[in-house]
């Protein structure tokens, strides 16, 4: 387990380093800067733009003020952004939790209601269940969040059941409620439950046509006990997997649906940043938000560990693809 | 068969065909009875042919688009801003019927809240193939027929124009949104699957080299494919879109989102197809090109790539929707395309709008329509393609 974060850390490391030089040279091959907008809009003089980039900095090469970028990061500072006058990292950690937060409460409703439809589905192929399953796939799978979150907000605004606004909270505690959270939670949900769905009701149908099942019918078993205790924790590992990568795709739906309604995270601040040009805090958002990924992929991996003792032996992190019930490998072991 | 022998213990070797059959019915064929099955390759087909037929509507309307928009996308009418849905009619006021549909003159009521009456006082009858603004169809030919509109007869009062009549309503500066609607199908259903398309083939060509070439080009190729997928699609998208002025004209900024697609869709293929021809190069009609003395490009383009063109088509048309969506959410969040140019995503800002959308949340929820109904044609292909390459494979 050690031996296998560590070298994700390694790597991850890497990754992170690959990923910053890459924006940061992206970001300044273009030239413009916040202050460039700021010379059209209010009008500012050369020599004050020429003074105001000397102070900040920018008059350096391109190299040498990405080194000092990363000097700086290495000292766990990551600037100011040009636009909120504010250290990047006060700016960026109250959304990161706000963030996180609705990830979380749209991850759970997710699972809980894939697995739930999934095992009423695999119980019988053809099934009015698994029929209706394969329809919530469909829809849900072409339902793009930008329409589900237009249509959530036309449904806030209809009905009065949930709180509208807080736009600008800055807290997580500042106006966290269960029914505010609800909408945006929904949003981002909706389009997970066509992965998980999919790969929980085919992991659940594939483990309940093993022999171990049978033998834990033949032990007489409650059907109940055998789905949940010997089939779950078999079709369990795909989806561990999945919502290590789809945390991804969270973060990416965040974007869109922070944005339309209201819930000030990560993605309502990235969007901000570019349309101000703000480079040291797009750049911070674009870091925390690859590192978090990164953290998702690590977690998924190691909670595969966890549910699943055969992949806890050193030969068998090797073979890690085998438990991938999707491409129909053999398991190690098995 | 030994008929003409006696009989004794039946051979195991020579078993009864049906028993054969059964065997290979249970290891190979879906389960249920043959009507399940047929039922199933029925839907498999039916998926098909749905998602082809709703894609292929969308680029039929989107190429006529200019023909079947009654009016010109950017025209505007001050007058009346956010005006309804304009309403046909067969029954006048006083009750007769007429077989020509014809509409009422709006009238703004109140100016604040934006309601309109209707002045019965005049009809605009409605007509096919009438005359309108002139643009050319198929970017060829110059000329002002539209597939409908308000007939040219109805001038009834000599120093007003007619009145213009909106299915879908009109917009803040009155522009006819039905038309905008149509207009904007070109630039969405241009640039997402142009970005698709060429970020494909970049991605095959250097998934390609990475599974053949030799290990240092394929690690330097598998890390940079790495580090664009640790980032989420739409955050790496922002971030290359801030690197450019933010107000482009709407031509330039739909090559810059192409270049952009191409730019971080070519990972993902790039994987794909490096696994692909990993796992293909190691099989026997490969190793028989080999011997066969052919040349490497002729192996991977004619033996290996043909093998793998399928999984490859359905990545690809899993990918369109993304770079679909994405499009349309940098054009919603006012750095794609821009106004007075119509994209899907800005015209749902409009949506955004909460006392407006709690006035006519369908009509400006349409855009959106669309979208999920493009998706969903999109997505029915993918479904029906894969499903399609299962049953061959059985």
């Amino acid at each position: 387990m050690l031996k296998l974060i560590l070298s994700r850390a390694v790597q991850g490391v890497v990754v992170l380093f690959v990923v910053s030089a890459l924006t940061f040279a992206l970001l300044a091959a273009a030239g413009g800067d916040a202050l460039g907008e700021l010379a059209s809009e209010q009008g500012a003089s050369e020599t004050t733009l020429r003074e105001m980039r000397r102070v900040y900095g920018l008059d350096e090469p391109l190299a040498s003020r990405y080194f000092h970028w990363l000097a700086n990061l290495a000292r766990g500072r990551m600037g100011e952004s040009f636009y909120y006058h504010a250290p990047v990292a006060t700016i960026i950690r109250p959304r990161l939790l706000r963030t996180l937060a609705l990830s979380a409460v749209a991850l759970a409703l997710a699972i809980s209601f894939s697995l739930a439809l999934g095992a009423l589905a695999a119980r019988r192929k053809g099934s009015l269940w698994d029929r209706a399953s394969e329809l919530v796939i469909l829809l849900t799978a072409s339902t793009p969040r930008i329409v589900l979150a237009l249509v959530a907000l036309a449904v806030v605004a209809r009905t009065s059941w949930f709180p509208v606004g807080g736009a600008g909270a800055e807290t997580l505690t500042a106006d966290f409620s269960l029914l505010r959270i609800l909408p945006p939670a929904v949003v981002l949900a909706l389009p997970l439950v066509a992965l998980f769905l999919a790969q929980a009701r085919e992991g659940l149908s594939h483990a309940l046509a093993q022999d171990f099942v049978q033998v834990a019918r033949a032990k007489g078993l409650p059907e109940r006990a055998v789905i949940m205790r010997h089939a779950l924790r078999d079709a369990l590992n795909p989806l561990i997997t999945l919502t290590g990568y789809a945390a991804g795709s969270v973060v990416s739906g965040s974007v869109i649906v922070e944005t339309v309604l209201g819930w000030s995270g990560l993605g309502a601040l990235s969007v901000n940043a570019v349309r101000h040009r703000d480079v040291p805090l797009l750049m911070g958002v674009v870091m925390v938000t690859a590192t978090a990924v990164l953290v998702g992929n690590l977690v998924a991996d190691i909670l595969l560990r966890l549910n699943d003792p055969r992949l806890r032996q050193d030969h068998a992190q090797k073979t890690r693809r085998g438990t991938n019930r999707s491409l129909n490998l053999p398991a190690p072991g098995a | 068969m030994t008929d003409t022998q006696p009989p004794h213990p039946p051979d195991t070797r020579a078993a009864p065909p049906p028993s054969h059959a059964d065997a290979w019915e249970r290891a190979h064929a879906a389960p249920g009875s043959w009507r399940a099955r047929a039922r199933r390759r029925l839907a498999r087909r039916g998926k098909l042919i749905a998602g082809l037929g709703i894609v292929s509507t969308f680029y039929v309307i989107a190429v006529l688009a200019n023909f079947i928009a009654p009016y010109d996308a950017s025209e505007q009418s001050r007058q009346q801003p956010f005006a309804p849905p304009t309403r046909i009619r067969f029954q006048d006021a006083e009750g007769r019927w007429h077989a020509r549909p014809f509409i009422y003159r709006l009238r703004l009521t109140d100016p604040l809240a934006r309601t309109y009456g209707e002045d019965t006082s005049a009809r605009f009858p409605l007509a096919l193939f009438t005359r309108g603004h002139t643009y050319k169809l198929f970017g060829l030919f110059p000329t002002d027929r539209h597939l409908f509109g308000v007939a040219a007869d109805a001038t009834a009062t000599p120093n007003a124009p007619p009145q213009r009549v909106y299915l879908l309503g009109t917009d803040d500066f009155g522009r006819d949104r039905l038309s905008r609607l149509l207009m904007a199908s070109r630039f969405s259903l241009a640039v997402g699957p142009l970005g698709t398309l060429l970020a494909g083939v970049l991605g095959v060509v250097l998934g390609c080299v990475s599974g053949y070439a030799g290990r240092r080009v394929d690690a330097l190729l598998m890390r940079a494919a790495d580090a664009m997928l640790a980032l989420p699609d739409l955050v790496l998208i922002l971030a290359a879109r801030a690197a450019f002025p933010l107000v482009l004209p709407p031509s330039s900024a739909g090559l810059l989102l192409v270049g952009i697609f191409i730019a971080i869709g070519w990972a993902e293929m790039a994987r794909l197809a490096r696994g692909l021809v990993l796992g293909l190069r190691e099989r026997e009609f490969v190793l028989a090109a080999v011997s066969l003395g052919l040349t490497q490009k002729r192996i991977l383009f004619r033996h290996i790539l043909p093998n793998a063109s399928r999984p490859l088509v359905v990545q690809l048309s899993l990918m369109l929707p993304a770079f679909l969506l994405a499009e349309t959410a940098l054009s919603f969040l006012g750095v794609g395309v821009q106004e007075p140019a119509a994209s899907w995503g800005n015209m749902l800002v409009a949506a955004s709008n909460l006392t407006l959308l709690g006035q006519q949340p369908l009509v400006l929820l349409s855009p959106a329509f669309a979208i999920f109904l493009f998706v969903l044609g999109v997505r029915l292909l993918s479904d029906g393609l894969r499903r399609d390459g299962d049953g061959r494979a059985r």
